[in-house]
C-alpha cells in the first residue's frame, strides 16, 4: 500500500506543485504501480467533475446593487463614527500630543516673557539679548547690558541644585 | 463555501465593509487580494460555525486526525459523473460539497475554483502548506466517494 507521503506527491504532481527533482521518481512509480495510477485517475476525475462547476452560478442581484449596498453601509458607518466621537485611542493620542507640547510650554512661555520685557524695557543703548541653546532647549540666558544683569533660566534643576529626595550637606 | 447564493452575497458585502474598516491595519505584507480573501474566509467560517455545523466538522476533524480515513478509502475506479446531465452533475456536486467540513470545502474551493496555489491557500487560511495538502487530499477523496455513493433518489 502507498504511504501517505507518496499519496500526497501524486496529488502534488496533478496540481503541478511537485518539486522538479521529485518528478522523475514519481513518474517511474506511476509507470509500474497500479495503485498509484488508480489514485491519480480518481484525483483527476474529481478535479474534472469540479471544473467549471462554478461557471454557471450567477449573482442573485446586479453588480450595481451589490456595490451600492456596500457604499450605503460604509456611509452609515461613517455617520455612526461621527456620532460616537473620537475613539479612546484617538483621544489618548491627542492627549499625548498635548503632553508633548506641554513640556515646551514653560520654556517657550519664559522666552516670550523675557522678550516682552525686552520690548517694554529695552531703551538702553544696547538692547538686552536673549540666548537659547539648540543643544539644551531647557536653558536660556538674558543679558541686560544697561543694568549689567545676566539671568540664566533653567526649566529643570541644575546639577548642584537640591532635589526633594536629597538631604542638604550640613556643617556641624 | 456557504452553498447559498444570498448568504454568499451578504457575506461578501460584509467582507468589503470589514475590509474598509480594517484598511489601516493592512500593512502591505501580503497582496490586497490575499488580505481581503482572508477576511472573506474568516467571515464564512464564522457564519458556518454559527449555523451549528460544528458537530459535523468535529467528526471530520476526528477522521482527519485519527489516522486519516482518506488513506484507507478505496479508490473510486468508475467515474460516477460520466453520462450525467449537467444539471444532475451540478446537483450531485453541490450535495457532496455540502457534506464536507468548512475547512475542507474552503481548501477545495480556493484550489479548484479560485485556482490558488498551495502556498497562497496556506497564507490565506493561516495554516501550513502540509495542512493544505492534507485537507485538499481528504476533500478530493471524500468528494470522489460521495459522488460515487450519492444515488439519484438522494438528490430529490
Amino acid at each position: 500500500m502507498m504511504d501517505y507521503d507518496s499519496q500526497l506527491k501524486v496529488q502534488a504532481r496533478l496540481d503541478g506543485e511537485l518539486a522538479a527533482q521529485e518528478v522523475p521518481e514519481l513518474e517511474a512509480r506511476l509507470a509500474e504501480d497500479s495503485e498509484a495510477q488508480a489514485l491519480l485517475a480518481e484525483l483527476e476525475m474529481t478535479r474534472g467533475a469540479l471544473a467549471g462547476f462554478e461557471a454557471g452560478v450567477k449573482l442573485p442581484e446586479s453588480p450595481e446593487l451589490f456595490w451600492s449596498k456596500i457604499q450605503r453601509e460604509i456611509r452609515r458607518e461613517i455617520q455612526r463614527e461621527i456620532q460616537r466621537g473620537p475613539k479612546p485611542a484617538e483621544a489618548s493620542r491627542w492627549a499625548s500630543v498635548f503632553a508633548g507640547w506641554q513640556r515646551w510650554l514653560a520654556p517657550v512661555g519664559a522666552v516670550a516673557g523675557v522678550m516682552a520685557a525686552v520690548l517694554v524695557i529695552g531703551r538702553s543703548e544696547r538692547a538686552p539679548e536673549v540666548e537659547t541653546y539648540l543643544a539644551d532647549s531647557g536653558a536660556f540666558t538674558y543679558h541686560d547690558f544697561a543694568a549689567r544683569t545676566t539671568l540664566v533660566w533653567l526649566s529643570y534643576p541644575a546639577d548642584n541644585e537640591l532635589v526633594d529626595s536629597e538631604e542638604p550637606d550640613t556643617l556641624d | 463555501m456557504v452553498r447559498n447564493e444570498t448568504e454568499a452575497v451578504d457575506l461578501s458585502q460584509e467582507a468589503w465593509i470589514k475590509g474598509w474598516q480594517r484598511l489601516p491595519q493592512f500593512l502591505g505584507e501580503s497582496s490586497f487580494g490575499t488580505w481581503i480573501t482572508r477576511i472573506v474566509i474568516n467571515l464564512c467560517l464564522d457564519h458556518l460555525r454559527k449555523q451549528k455545523r460544528q458537530r459535523m466538522e468535529s467528526i471530520d476533524a476526528i477522521n482527519e486526525e485519527s489516522g486519516g480515513v482518506e488513506r484507507q478509502m478505496p479508490v473510486v475506479t468508475v467515474n460516477p459523473t460520466a453520462g450525467l446531465e449537467r444539471s444532475e452533475l451540478r446537483q450531485r456536486i453541490n450535495r457532496a460539497l455540502g457534506q464536507l467540513s468548512c475547512e475542507h470545502r474552503t481548501v477545495l474551493v480556493l484550489h479548484e475554483f479560485e485556482q490558488m496555489e498551495y502556498k497562497e491557500i496556506a497564507k490565506t487560511m493561516g495554516c501550513s502548506i502540509g495542512t493544505v495538502m492534507s485537507r485538499l487530499f481528504y476533500a478530493r477523496r471524500k468528494m470522489a466517494a460521495l459522488l460515487a455513493g450519492l444515488k439519484k433518489e438522494d438528490l430529490r
